[in-house]
């Protein structure tokens, strides 16, 4: 057990108290609470049956399944090469991030490896979508407070980076631009200098959401100290991303294991918050993006010639073995459990989605808030409905 | 409206026209996000670069019985179907559906799968298809342009059944 | 000891390793890993495997599976719950016939002979061996020192009772993926704090993720995949402009009433 801090102790005597006091004083008759299948507030499909003892959430389940679409079933019966089209829309926000670890799993039981080119430009398109993807949390979790215009500011300055990944990959949400061995195409001409602009636009956009919502103090009311997660609460239900940094977790797999992409080359830095509530995953979000943009752009810089694919047979064929390869999302850990026997379709495809794990901690979590609450801790968890489902 | 006439089939045509040039361009329009389209549904609806009420499209009401447009947009699967039935049948008539998106006209890339349900048109009507995976929201304000052209030029006495809302 | 298992488990994927590093490649920190884990379960741990540089899987026994959760996580530090899950080694009943027609052409472009569906094949187990159909299998790593990241693989098989014991008891994420592998593949897992469905309708029937669950809609009408690809219609050299005009305006008029 880690060492649980004053401020997690105090928050549950504060609970533990608050619990006594509603019974004795204002015991209600119990009620249960439904949101959702379709509500604004969970990101989709999520449905949340909560117990309430007034204002009090006794119990509250999610009830994911809404958006259940069978990827393991159906990966089962695709092709490689068209597998890549069905994971793209797991996490339909950082789209192109899904298809990589795929890919590399595939590579490393091929035993093929990308040129560098190849591997410089996944790297570069995996983290304009986790900017393309946190400018919308960014901007959301206003939402969930009651503040309508960050999001205005966050779609608008989310079509800039869309723009880019569209001009270099043709599609604008869903690229399927990875291939085994490399990449569909090279990048166009130009489209280094625009990146590096719609960059900047991305850093004056965190600049206004901190102005906006960080400083503000009915922001920090709602989100400083709601839904503290501890440390070790968060590795035993397998909490990636920013949820689990924001719980002071040091673990980045891009600086932990950066398998097949071009992380090491680059200088960044990991961010924890050691607060494990509600505004610290906020924060580490925030200065994720501001991260991301850094290596943007020195990719955009360092970015190697050379060609684009490696040799591969036309029909791609997967040699018999297993492989586990996960790449840091911008949701958090999503792995591929890729098992084959040497067919054209993989015999069985687990997929490690972040969401899934990131939200199975929601009963534990939602327990003895209040209700309004519900609604911030969700939406600070971050989660895409399709990521949890799958 | 009122005292049936609409309902009868018997109002003057010039009435009609008017009508149904000022229904056109007031449709309430509820936002079923259900998948990946959700979020180009939501760029068509918040970001100024498509900005969909510049059609006369109002999002965001208050509740599905104050709304004439339901757009379904993303995969519809087999434990959603009922839930997007009973929004749909307490919507008052007459009442328009947008299907945006491959999964909900079809089922789009799972069309094999145990759980998608083959097309949001298996449980209720729809009026517009908007097609892709996912349409740009280019493509949603084209559908919203057809289903205008659509009410302009229909007869509503075949739209208004008058038929009470059915809640379970 | 840790040697002598790679040596006998590394058959699948020996033949390429050969042409990168002539002799075996030997990877300590993961044979540290295994050695750490027989030392906890002793004779508990049935076959391992070891992917040098990469990865490391162990199988334990049915009835060790509890305990290798309370092992990994309190005697070698893997606190991280990765995911926990199932796989069924059976062969599709079904063979290519699940497949579109284009992977068809595909298949017999590759040569590839599972084309004849007919024949049951035999079923092949994959990394660290086994022995029944269906096996769980799950991953846990070591996380939070910078530098010092591990995972591990650990199997098990379920015999005949489709039953094996929770590792809710250690890993409190384990409920939803239990949940989830319960549903899909019809696995009990004892002592889970209620098994429910997850993702599908409650009243609805199979466990989909088992190879003879069939995906009914392409046993009712396969998928055309071909068509995509099909060739434009001819079109003389002389008027293509004009006429494809002609048959877009005659559709469109068609359409507006």
């Amino acid at each position: 057990m880690t060492a649980v801090t004053d401020r997690q102790k105090l928050s549950y005597i504060a609970s533990q108290a608050a619990d006594a006091r509603v019974n004795v004083e204002l015991e209600t008759e119990g009620m249960t609470l439904n949101i959702g299948p379709q509500h604004p507030a969970t990101h989709g499909t999520l449905r949340i049956v909560a117990q309430l003892d007034g204002e009090q959430v006794i119990r509250a389940e999610p009830m994911a399944g809404y958006m259940h679409r069978g990827y393991e079933k159906l990966s089962e019966v695709r092709t490689y090469p068209q597998i890549t089209t069905l994971v793209n829309r797991i996490d339909w926000l950082g789209s192109f991030a899904n298809e990589v670890p795929f890919i590399l799993a595939a590579e490393h039981l091929m035993e093929v490896e990308a040129p560098p080119r190849a591997t410089w430009i996944r790297t570069l398109l995996f983290e304009m979508s986790r900017v393309a993807h946190m400018i919308l949390f960014l901007g959301d979790m206003g939402v969930q407070l009651g503040a309508v215009t960050p999001v205005f500011f966050a779609f608008r300055d989310r079509e800039f980076v869309l723009d880019q990944i569209e001009k270099a990959t043709g599609g604008r949400f869903h690229p399927n631009f990875d291939r085994i061995g490399g990449l569909k195409d090279d990048l166009p001409k130009g489209w280094i200098e625009s990146t590096k602009d719609s960059m900047q636009t991305v850093l004056t956009f965190c600049d206004q959401i901190e102005d906006l919502l960080l400083g503000s103090e009915i922001f920090q009311s709602r989100t400083r100290g709601i839904g503290v997660i501890p440390k070790d609460v968060a590795m035993q239900y397998g909490l990636s991303g920013a949820n689990a940094r924001g719980s002071g977790i040091d673990w980045d797999l891009r600086r932990d294991n950066p398998v097949g992409l071009a992380y090491p080359d680059l200088d960044w830095k990991v961010w924890t918050h050691p607060d494990g509530d509600s505004f610290s995953r906020f924060w580490v979000r925030l200065q994720e993006t501001r991260e991301a943009v850094k290596m943007i752009e020195q990719l955009c810089d360092g970015m190697p010639s050379g060609p684009i694919m490696a040799k591969v047979p036309r029909i791609i064929k997967v040699p018999a073995g297993e492989a586990y390869v996960a790449t840091e999302n911008p949701l958090g850990e999503m792995g591929y459990y890729l098992v084959s026997q040497g067919g054209l379709t993989p015999f069985r495809l687990k997929i490690r989605s972040a969401s899934f794990n990131n939200v199975s901690i929601a009963p534990w979590l939602l327990r003895g808030v209040y209700v309004p609450d519900i609604i911030t801790i969700l939406g600070s968890l971050y989660f895409i409905l399709g990521d949890i489902d799958r | 409206m009122g005292l049936g006439l609409v309902e009868s089939g018997k109002m003057p045509k010039p009435l009609t026209k008017l009508l149904n040039t000022a229904r056109s361009y007031s449709v309430w329009m509820y936002q079923w996000g259900l998948a990946c389209c959700a979020i180009e549904m939501a760029s068509a609806m918040g970001s100024p670069r498509y900005d969909i009420m510049r059609l006369g499209v109002i999002p965001l009401p208050a509740s599905p019985r104050q709304s004439d447009l339901l757009v379904v947009s993303g995969t519809v699967t087999d434990k959603m179907a009922p839930a997007i039935r009973r929004l749909w049948e307490q919507m008052p008539d007459p009442k328009y559906v947008i299907s945006m998106g491959s999964c909900a006209n079809c089922g789009g890339p799972y069309w094999d799968s145990y759980s998608v349900t083959k097309g949001v048109d298996q449980i209720i009507p729809v009026d517009v298809y908007v097609p892709g995976c996912p349409p740009r929201p280019e493509a949603l304000l084209e559908g919203v342009v057809l289903l205008q052209e659509r009410i302009k030029h229909e007869n509503p006495a075949e739209r208004w059944t008058g038929e009470p809302i059915v809640v379970q | 000891m840790a040697d002598d298992s790679t040596a006998t488990t590394d058959a699948p994927g020996d033949g390429s390793s050969e042409e990168i590093v002539p002799a075996e490649p030997t990877d300590e920190r993961r044979e540290a890993i295994l050695a750490d884990l027989r030392a906890g379960l002793g004779d508990a741990v049935l076959d391992t495997h070891i992917d040098p540089g990469r990865d490391v899987w162990a199988r334990v026994s049915a009835e060790s599976w509890a305990e290798t959760a309370e092992v990994v996580r309190h005697r070698m530090g893997a606190k991280y719950f990765g995911f926990l899950s199932v796989i069924d080694w059976l062969p599709s009943p079904y063979g290519r016939s699940m497949d579109a027609s284009v992977d068809t052409v595909l298949a017999v472009e590759s040569g590839d002979s599972s084309g004849e569906d007919d024949e049951p094949e035999e079923m092949q187990h994959g990394v660290a061996g086994g022995e029944s159909r269906f096996q769980v299998f799950a991953r846990v790593a070591s996380i939070g020192v910078p530098g010092e990241h591990w995972g591990i693989t650990v199997k098990a098989d379920v015999g005949e009772s489709l039953s094996i014991a929770t590792w809710t008891n250690t890993f409190a994420g384990a409920d939803w993926h239990e949940r989830e592998a319960w549903e899909m593949y019809g696995i009990e897992f004892v002592g889970h704090p209620g098994l429910r469905h997850i993702y599908l309708p409650g009243d609805f029937e199979g466990n989909p993720l088992r190879k003879d669950f069939p995906l009914i809609a392409r046993m009712v009408k396969p998928w055309p995949g071909i068509v995509d690809v099909e060739a434009l219609p001819e079109v003389p050299e002389d008027g293509p402009a004009g006429e494809a005009d002609a048959t877009a305006g005659d559709a469109s008029s068609e359409d507006s009433p």
